[in-house]
């Protein structure tokens, strides 16, 4: 919606709720809440009222004035006035902390079902709408909601109070000053439906020119070193210059739009104002009202200002805030994925796979009759160009996918019979992606095993190699990782994920480009930590270095989604195939 | 450009002194503005005196058409000054960006010593958006003057004692109230940064969903998430619990206000020394005083952390350049020779090393903080502690580092990609009007290209993430050969794709850089097979050398490192 981000073709975006369902959902959402949201109205409206009471006060005290009582008549009324004070406040106290309490609440709960669905999306399904998505309803949409409930919600509550009480009270004055007070009305109600009609795209399109501004100095500068290598000092700048004045061109219109809005609704007070005092005027005059009475109309209407103006800018803070609140209940609200009735346990950690087939779109196989046959406990390496099919097949093995044609069996059962609670218990797949969570890094392991102590902990760090880096840090288990914490380098990185495997303790392990992007030496580092951590498992290597292929018990060596070669590294190299060859070009003249 | 000494204030001072008329013409609109505010309750007194007393029509026709007057005053004004003011703000905050940019991007370097990318970024907006929000909180603060002097004149034309007793009672009411606030400011903070921090476990969890896919790790991770949200809906509830307390004394210290204000003001008109309208007046401008009185506090605000941003920005802006430049114009025609004497910087330790022009040269450095020193040294981005590296039997630090960096490219091996498309990239720092064609084929980046919707024209978004890294790499790879710089260093260019292709790069890169001198720092064996030489490092000098196929029969250590 607002992201910068382009959508490739294809891309099969997460629900958004339809106005029903989100409203459908807040209710059940409230419905725990409710006897103290009833509370909040009831304190908030008789906050209202009481606040109401100034301005006929300080009318009775001009009447008083006007009718030449004596200076001590003002007293009692004055009093009042300083009796409405603290009870104003009170009130407001006891109706702020109820909308707070109710607001926040469901706002925890409404966040905390969104991660619940959220994470336990099937991975195709993100992966076919794409990270981006899904974290930004997180974030953003999240934060906005947020905001919302905090800040928009209570000030907005009050101020529509304040005007509706508002108008009951000039009524009660006097019916006219009412009919005078509504003459601003649809001068009003004009300039709100103008106003949204702009703002809503105008600050959608702020916040997609902010972030690509952001995006592009996080491109130049934290891309400084690449820029002056390839001498682009002088285009980026230019690149900069052209976003800021992007960034500028929008900030002015949406001042412009702003200070046109605040224009028009001055031009509502002075009728208003104009038309009260004409009433009072007549009123006076005709005998029908008193100067105090006359007076206090003036000094509510004065009143109002503030809270309209409040009300109808929030008005544009509430269309996005239910904007983003669809986008998380469109999630929140998805059902969890389901497996068969009875689930089929695997009977060992045997894979095998029969006849294979895969394609992303009709008619353009990534996959095509691939068996395999893994007895328990045998490390495989997978071998081929980019594109021949390796990580297809991986992540048709560890389940993300379900194969077009043929099967995949763990332990006997195919995946389909085991459904995906019992699969996410037989399977562990660990992808290119290194994601440290920010947090202790001992919480962070826990993630994959919750019950797991510290010296569980310490000793799957030693079988993949980390123990020496997890004891020199500062704190130890104990030290805050991740964004904003310790910075850990892509090898510990990735270390850290092979640790969560061994707590994780699945029969079968899948390791996808596990090794990549660490550099030469990082890379032995991590194949010999992938080996320990794989020790005892049936393991699915994807081989990035040949080495990887000559530890392991079996090669299979794919080409454009089909076995092509397929036996023990020795037996390869001796048939003189494209395993061969490779492995010559590898070793040189080994 | 500002390298040197640049203080926050000196800046601060500028960047008001760069809008100083928009700032100016702001100030006097806003002024008229809040004139016209002050005036409304004191119209309104005016026409309750004068025409609802009288029941003079006329006048009554009159004072209303000045108060529209009035009106269309305080809103025309309004609405120019604020977007004087608004344009005074956001030009100077683009100024400022734009010299943090240029000094980022200073070929000179150092502005990044010492810091994150992030950080940098944060001052490049966040804190050069605090700086100018400075050009709108002036003509702010001198409106809320103006309107303070138009109030105060107005209370003590009306009675001396009543206007006394408002202008020297809202002070202190709005200390207390200040004082009110102290503590929840206080506990606030820290509270708000636990909600934060839900919404950031979240985003993390989020983030890392293929990790947590991977091993099972779902209803650990929604567990964990539902504590830190409950403890942070906790801490929210504190927090408003305060903030409640706070709004509702506020509200009550107000309303005691205008009872005494109401009380005085009714005594002193029942005695005959002020009007009903002067009494309506007083008690509308009792009211009104308030806000130019919270523009003072919010304007202090906005000043205080403008001086901390400021003294941020002028802290990169006068950062130490990491290279200095050269007298020598621009080297022409480069044979490419490569020469390194003596070369000595962090771990290595008088590094001789020598390039023929046009020679392919592996390195192979076990330790990979000396591969690092000597890329920097190779690329300029530092200067050597000591020993020279010469072009052409020049040494690089009698160029001026963008001269230096164009005859010698080195291309790290994290390099970032920038956002357009994939054929941009590759053409970044191509001479004009080169074809992408070879360079692309050699990188195996067309086989990139050819997995993606639409093409090289594809478009690659956030530095590169939208690709994965070995397709990341590619692309770099053949932007680094595009080039065709007289002399290329690559840093492990191949680290993220698989054998196959990796075996095809080698190839690749031989073919296209034959006759051209080229250095790969890397322990590829794929590529190290196809170098003319193989140099290999070993505390900080040169140990070994000879032909890979030479150095794998002969050097075991060399076959370890390379081999694993």
């Amino acid at each position: 919606m607002t992201t910068g981000r382009d959508t490739p073709a294809g891309r099969e975006l997460l629900p958004v709720a339809g106005a029903a369902r989100t409203r459908a959902a807040v209710r059940e959402l409230l419905r725990p809440h409710r006897g103290r949201a009833a509370l909040a109205l009831v304190a908030l409206v008789a906050g209202a009222a009481v606040s109401l009471l100034a301005a006929p006060l300080l009318g009775r005290i001009i009447d008083l004035v006007v009718t030449g009582a004596p200076p001590g008549a003002v007293t009692g009324p004055a009093l009042a006035l300083a009796a409405v004070a603290p009870a104003q406040g009170l009130l407001a106290v006891a109706g702020i902390a109820l909308v707070a309490r109710v607001g926040e609440n469901v706002l925890a709960g409404l966040r905390e079902r969104f991660v619940a669905r959220a994470l336990g999306l099937p991975l195709e399904r993100i992966e076919a709408a794409g990270s981006g998505d899904l974290t930004s309803r997180v974030t953003a949409d999240v934060s906005l909601v947020g905001e919302a409930v905090r800040e928009a919600v209570p000030q907005f509550a009050r101020s529509a109070l304040v005007i509706l009480l508002t108008l009951v009270a000039l009524a009660v004055l006097d019916w006219r000053f009412l009919l005078a007070a509504l003459l601003a009305v649809p001068i009003q109600a004009l300039t709100a439906r103008w106003y949204l009609r702009r703002s809503t795209p105008l600050y959608a399109e702020q916040r997609v020119i902010g972030g690509v501004q952001q995006q592009q100095l996080l491109d130049t500068v934290g891309g400084a070193a690449t820029v002056r290598a390839f001498g682009l000092e002088a285009e980026h700048a230019e690149r900069v210059r052209t976003r800021s004045e992007d960034v500028v061109d929008v900030a002015l219109r949406v001042v412009r739009l702003q200070t046109a809005f605040f224009g028009r609704l001055n031009l509502a007070e002075y009728v208003g104002v104009a038309a009260v005092l004409t009433t009072g005027f007549l009123l006076v005059g005709a005998g029908t009202v008193s100067i105090g009475t006359a007076s206090a109309a003036a000094l509510y209407f004065i009143n109002l200002f503030t809270p309209v103006n409040e009300v109808l800018f929030l008005l544009d803070t509430a269309q996005s805030a239910a904007a983003s609140l669809a986008r998380i209940v469109g999630v929140a609200g998805l059902r969890p994925e389901e497996g068969p009735a009875h689930p089929v346990r695997p009977v060992d950690a045997a894979v095998r796979v029969k006849g294979l087939g895969h394609h992303y779109l009709p008619g353009h196989d990534v996959l095509d009759g691939v068996d395999l046959d893994l007895r328990a406990g045998a490390q495989v390496a997978l071998v081929g160009a980019s594109g021949a099919g390796k990580t297809t097949l991986a992540k048709l093995v560890a389940g993300v996918h379900r194969p077009a044609r043929g099967s995949v069996e763990i332990g006997g059962a195919r995946l389909e019979e085991q459904g995906p609670d019992v699969v996410r218990e037989t399977v562990a797949l660990i992808t290119q992606e290194v994601h440290v969570f920010a947090g202790p890094l001992g919480e962070d392991l826990r993630l994959a095993r919750p019950d797991a102590d510290d010296t569980a902990l310490l000793a799957a760090l030693d079988t993949v190699d980390a123990l020496p880096w997890v004891r020199a840090l500062p704190d130890g288990l104990a030290t805050v990782v991740g964004t904003g914490g310790h910075a850990l380098t892509v090898v510990q990185s990735q270390q850290l994920a092979l640790a969560r495997l061994v707590l994780a303790d699945r029969p079968v392990a899948i390791l996808d480009e596990a090794t990549a992007e660490a550099g030469s030496a990082g890379s032995r580092a991590l194949e010999a930590a992938a080996r320990s951590a794989l020790r005892g498992r049936t393991g699915l290597v994807v081989a990035h270095r040949l080495t990887q292929a000559a530890a392991a018990d079996h090669v299979v060596v794919l080409d454009a989604g089909r076995v092509v070669e397929q036996g023990t590294h020795d037996d390869l190299v001796a048939a003189g195939g494209r395993y061969a060859r490779l492995w010559d070009a590898w070793s040189a003249s080994r | 450009m500002g390298v040197g000494n640049i203080t926050g204030w000196r800046l601060l001072r500028a960047s008001v002194g760069s809008q100083r008329r928009d700032v100016a013409v702001a100030s006097v609109f806003l002024v008229g503005h809040q004139t016209g505010e002050a005036l409304v309750p004191v119209l309104v007194g005016v026409v309750i005196d004068e025409a609802v007393r009288t029941g003079d029509a006329r006048a009554l026709t009159g004072w209303l058409l000045l108060l529209g007057l009035d009106f269309a005053v305080l809103s025309f004004s309004y609405r120019f000054g604020a977007r004087r003011s608004w344009l005074a703000d956001v030009r100077a905050d683009q100024r400022l960006r734009l010299l943090v940019a240029d000094r980022v991007l200073d070929p000179r370097g150092g502005a990044e010593t010492g810091r994150l990318p992030g950080n940098l970024t944060t001052v490049a907006v966040a804190d050069a958006k605090r700086v100018g929000i400075v050009n709108f909180a002036l003509p702010l603060g001198l409106a809320a003057v103006a309107a303070a002097v138009v109030a105060t004149v107005a209370l003590l034309r009306i009675s001396l004692p009543l206007g006394l007793l408002i202008l020297l009672g809202t002070p202190p009411l709005l200390y207390l109230v200040h004082l009110l606030g102290k503590p929840l400011e206080r506990r606030s903070g820290p509270e708000q940064e636990r909600a934060a921090q839900a919404a950031g476990v979240a985003a993390d969890l989020v983030a890392g969903v293929r990790v947590l896919k991977g091993i099972g790790a779902e209803p650990a991770a929604v567990r964990r998430y539902v504590g830190t949200s409950r403890a942070a809906l906790a801490a929210t509830l504190r927090a408003t619990g305060a903030q409640a307390w706070y709004q509702g004394a506020v509200l009550a210290a107000n309303g005691l206000f205008l009872a005494l204000v109401a009380l005085v003001g009714g005594r002193l008109a029942a005695q005959g020394e002020i009007s009903v309208g002067g009494l309506v007046a007083a008690v509308g401008l009792a009211q009104f005083l308030i806000t130019p009185l919270q523009i003072f506090g919010w304007v202090n605000g906005r000043l205080a952390q403008a001086r901390a941003s400021a003294a941020r920005i002028a802290e990169v802006l006068s950062a130490a350049p990491a290279v200095a430049t050269g007298p020598r114009p621009a080297p022409a025609d480069p044979r490419g020779a490569l020469r390194v004497r003596d070369l000595r910087h962090g771990p290595l330790d008088g590094l001789d090393l020598t390039v023929p022009a046009g020679e392919l040269v592996g390195v192979v450095a076990p330790d990979p903080a000396a591969a690092t020193a000597l890329l920097r040294c190779l690329g300029r981005e530092v200067d050597p502690e000591g020993g020279t590296v010469e072009l052409d039997g020049v040494p690089l630090v009698e160029y001026a580092p963008r001269d230096a960096r164009r005859a010698v490219l080195v291309a790290a091996h994290d390099a970032e990609l920038f956002s357009g498309t994939l054929r941009d990239n590759v053409l970044a720092g191509a001479p004009p009007e080169r074809d992408p064609v070879p360079a692309m084929a050699a990188a195996q980046a067309d086989q990139v290209a050819a997995a993606l919707p639409d093409g090289a024209d594809t478009a690659v978004s956030e530095q590169g993430r939208s690709l994965s890294g070995g397709q990341r790499q590619r692309v770099a790879l053949a932007r680094a050969l595009a080039a065709d710089a007289p002399v290329l260093v690559l840093h492990d260019p191949t680290t993220a794709v698989d054998t196959v292709t990796e075996a095809r790069i080698a190839a690749g890169v031989r073919a296209l850089r034959r006759g051209r001198t080229t250095v790969a720092v890397t322990s590829s064996p794929a590529l190290l097979a196809v170098t003319d030489r193989v140099v290999v490092l070993d505390g900080g000098r040169v140990r070994a050398e000879g032909t890979h196929a030479g150095l794998m029969d002969t050097d075991t250590a060399y076959r370890t490192t390379v081999l694993g």
